[in-house]
């Protein structure tokens, strides 16, 4: 949920990369998402098209990586990963329960949305410079 | 002629590839930190009121103004995606109201809420309940910056509520079950909705109430430690 809004905040914060470099085109973004986070990667990718259109940002390579969750039991001390895989948060997320003792769990991990990497096109430079390259 | 031009844009030196960790959600727990400092440093307990569309969130919130409004200053803030009806309700109630109007989002952020702070009289309050727009899923997800947190659900929802919505509850301080004196009608236990909420979590204090008789009301101020000294 709210990839419309978590999209437009990645959007805002590689503009405010892109302004600190001075880029003219954005080639790629990497991002890690984790899986506790509620969000589907596939509609990520949509509304960071929709988003990027007509901006600095349009026809770059969105690369997604998917990050474990990771829970614990407040209770017995179970710690493990959870990782409800695909759509299974629109189909199907299991309930937060320890598999042990039953006991409320408590997400340590896997909540995140990260911008990792970003690979720009910086303005053309002196023509000395890309000589040497 | 032209092959300056096509050394330059074909460049290799020319991409930049950066490697970095922009937390996406920091923004939004930055602004949330600075809101619960504001509020510490005027010594102002503020409150997220969360839960179900029609659960009765703002009849509660009502019912507790009642109570307290002898003894605390307080103000309100309501969360909704249109219209003032909500404020209007509490508005009548003298204290002084502000509409948040989400628009086409959801739930309430952070930045929302630092925006209406900007625009209340901090040094004349002691207390601000912050009534998020009605929804079990998505203001568990962006922190505001308030201290406590209670979570209003009603037994005209059914018997499943806080199982099926496990998220809203993990951080809840205090959760109301209202409209209890539909209970019976309704064929829904309070009591099974307790059981469930304290699996999910242990240190949350369930009451069940009713805004149309009163009953519950005064557990809730208790268990939100709003007691007046």
């Amino acid at each position: 949920m709210h990839e419309f809004t978590m999209t437009s905040w990645i959007v805002e914060a590689l503009f405010d990369l892109v302004r600190k470099e001075d880029a003219k085109q954005v080639l790629e973004v990497h991002l890690r998402i984790g899986k506790l986070r509620a969000l589907s990667t596939d509609q990520v990718r949509f509304c960071y098209g929709v988003l990027s259109k007509g901006t600095v940002l349009e026809g770059s390579e969105l690369i997604i990586e998917e990050s474990a969750g990771k829970i614990r039991c407040g209770n017995c001390g179970y710690q493990g990963e959870f990782n409800p895989e695909g759509d299974a948060y629109h189909f199907g997320l299991p309930p937060l329960i320890c598999p042990m003792c039953s006991s409320s769990l408590l997400i340590e991990g896997g909540d995140e949305c990260v911008i990792t990497r970003v690979r720009m096109q910086l303005p053309s430079t002196a023509p000395e410079s890309t000589a040497l390259s | 002629m032209t092959k300056p031009v096509e050394v330059v844009t074909s460049s290799e030196g020319e991409v930049f590839d950066i490697e970095l960790e922009v937390n996406i959600l920091k923004e939004n727990q930055r602004l949330a930190q600075e809101n619960k400092q504001k509020l510490e440093s005027k010594k102002i307990l503020a409150i997220d009121v969360m839960g179900s569309v029609g659960s009765g969130k703002t009849s509660l919130v009502k019912a507790m103004i009642q109570r307290l409004k002898s003894k605390f200053r307080i103000a309100v803030i309501e969360g909704d995606v249109t219209t003032t009806i909500d404020s209007d309700l509490i508005a009548s109630e003298g204290v002084p109201t502000i509409q948040v109007n989400t628009g086409k989002e959801c739930h309430l952020d952070a930045n929302l809420i630092r925006k209406a702070l900007n625009r209340m009289p901090l040094d004349q309050l002691d207390l601000i309940f912050i009534e998020n727009v009605g929804n079990l899923i998505c203001p568990a997800e962006f922190p505001l910056g308030s201290e406590k947190r209670l979570v209003v659900i009603s037994v005209t929802e059914g018997p499943y509520m806080v199982m099926k919505h496990p998220m809203m509850f993990l951080d809840a301080d205090v959760v109301a079950i209202n409209k209890v004196d539909l209970a019976r009608a309704m064929e829904v236990d309070p009591k099974k909705l307790m059981t469930d909420i304290a699996k999910l979590n242990s240190k949350a204090i369930a009451v069940s109430t009713s805004c149309k008789t009163g009953a519950g009301v005064g557990d809730v101020i208790e268990a939100l430690a709003l007691r007046a000294s």
